[in-house]
């Protein structure tokens, strides 16, 4: 984070009058100017509300919402909810983890992807889906989630 | 200051018209299996196993007033079997080997599992695969395991009241109690060491932080 980014966060804190109850809509606001939650922007915030730094980690870290690593560009999320688990979840968790040479959780080097799994995403119906930044892709079957990412061929390749 | 009286398990109790069922039986020598309260800490009411049952009704006692004329029966069948699923659930996050840990007789948990005949086997049953934590060792003063912590809130209750030091960190299993930030913020009173009602937060190799009973 450098200095422009601390301005950025530092007058959006102008809007908030610095009470505790404050924290997570702040953190929200953080992680929407930086994409997560930088250490210098946690530092901050606790200085703003006046809260110590584990306070702030303690709640940012029980939140799935907030990330204190950074996101890659593009996030890949994939449905491992009931439904999609059954017609095939697992093989496309597989098969998507192989294209992007990546774990779940985890970030490409390039920053270009994130690797992540949910619990539902809500489209059931669909099922086994895959979310890509906010573009759901449903009805997959084994062997086109690959097409659903441009440096496939590439990774074949390597 | 206003008194009460009460009955628990059949004996007769004054206490303060204030206390909870908990502090009062505890005062009277009667003992309720109990993990998250800790003397002059507000009570989060997280173990749930201090259940005891008020004329019919399952309450949890350290968040329970005394009132007058109230009938608490400390043990029942109703009453002991939500205790052993309670601690059984507890337990089933919580490594179980007391071989060499430096809690080794004064441990909260050892003491519940003879007072609930915890059936071990069982309990091991109920276990995530898989959960080993390593030792947290950052805190220049004392040494966390997370494998052993019930995650009681006491450390972190009486930190709050402190230096807001210690805090909860993660959610569901991955919890764990964490030091975050400035080391210079811990003033190394101890008293989250000498409070951990099991191993979990222990003296950094043999530091003079000596064991309240």
């Amino acid at each position: 984070m450098g200095e422009e980014g601390g301005g950025a966060l530092k007058e959006t804190l102008e809007f908030y009058s610095g009470k505790r109850n404050e924290l997570i809509p702040i953190l929200q606001e953080a992680q929407g100017i930086y994409g997560y939650l930088p250490e210098d922007a946690i530092k901050i915030i606790a200085d703003f509300l006046k809260i110590t730094l584990g306070e702030v980690y303690s709640v940012a870290s029980f939140y799935n919402q907030f990330r204190l690593i950074p996101l890659g560009r593009n996030t890949v999320t994939i449905c491992r909810g009931t439904a999609c688990h059954i017609r095939g979840a697992p093989q496309i968790v597989d098969e998507i983890g192989k294209v992007l040479n990546l774990k779940e959780g985890e970030t490409s080097e390039d920053m270009e992807y994130t690797l992540e799994t949910v619990a539902c995403i809500g489209c059931c119906a669909l099922a086994p889906c895959v979310k890509i930044n906010h573009k759901i892709h449903g009805c997959l079957e084994p062997g086109q989630a690959t097409g659903l990412f441009n440096i496939a061929p590439r990774a074949e390749s390597n | 200051m206003d008194k009460v009286t009460l009955t628990i398990d059949e004996k007769q109790v004054v206490t303060d018209k204030e206390s909870n069922i908990l502090t009062a039986s505890l005062e009277n020598g009667i003992y309720i299996p109990h993990l998250c309260y800790y003397s002059g800490l507000e009570p989060p009411g997280i173990c749930r196993l201090c259940v005891v049952d008020v004329s019919g009704d399952i309450v949890f006692s350290c968040r329970s007033k005394v009132k007058e004329g109230m009938v608490v029966k400390t043990r029942s069948p109703v009453v002991d079997k939500i205790r052993e699923v309670n601690f059984e659930i507890i337990m089933a996050n919580n490594h179980m080997s007391c071989k060499g840990c430096a809690a080794t007789g004064f441990c909260e948990v050892q003491k519940i599992m003879a007072f609930c005949k915890t059936d071990k086997k069982r309990v091991r049953r109920l276990r995530p695969p898989e959960k080993q934590f390593p030792i947290d060792e950052s805190n220049p003063y004392f040494d966390y395991d997370a494998n052993k912590c019930v995650l009681c809130e006491v450390c972190v209750g009486t930190c709050n009241k402190i230096q807001k030091a210690l805090n909860f960190v993660g959610r569901g299993w991955k919890t764990k109690v964490e030091f975050h930030g400035d080391t210079s913020i811990c003033e190394k009173c101890g008293d989250c060491v000498a409070r951990c009602p099991v191993g979990a937060l222990v003296p950094k190799g043999k530091a003079q932080i000596q064991k309240s009973a």
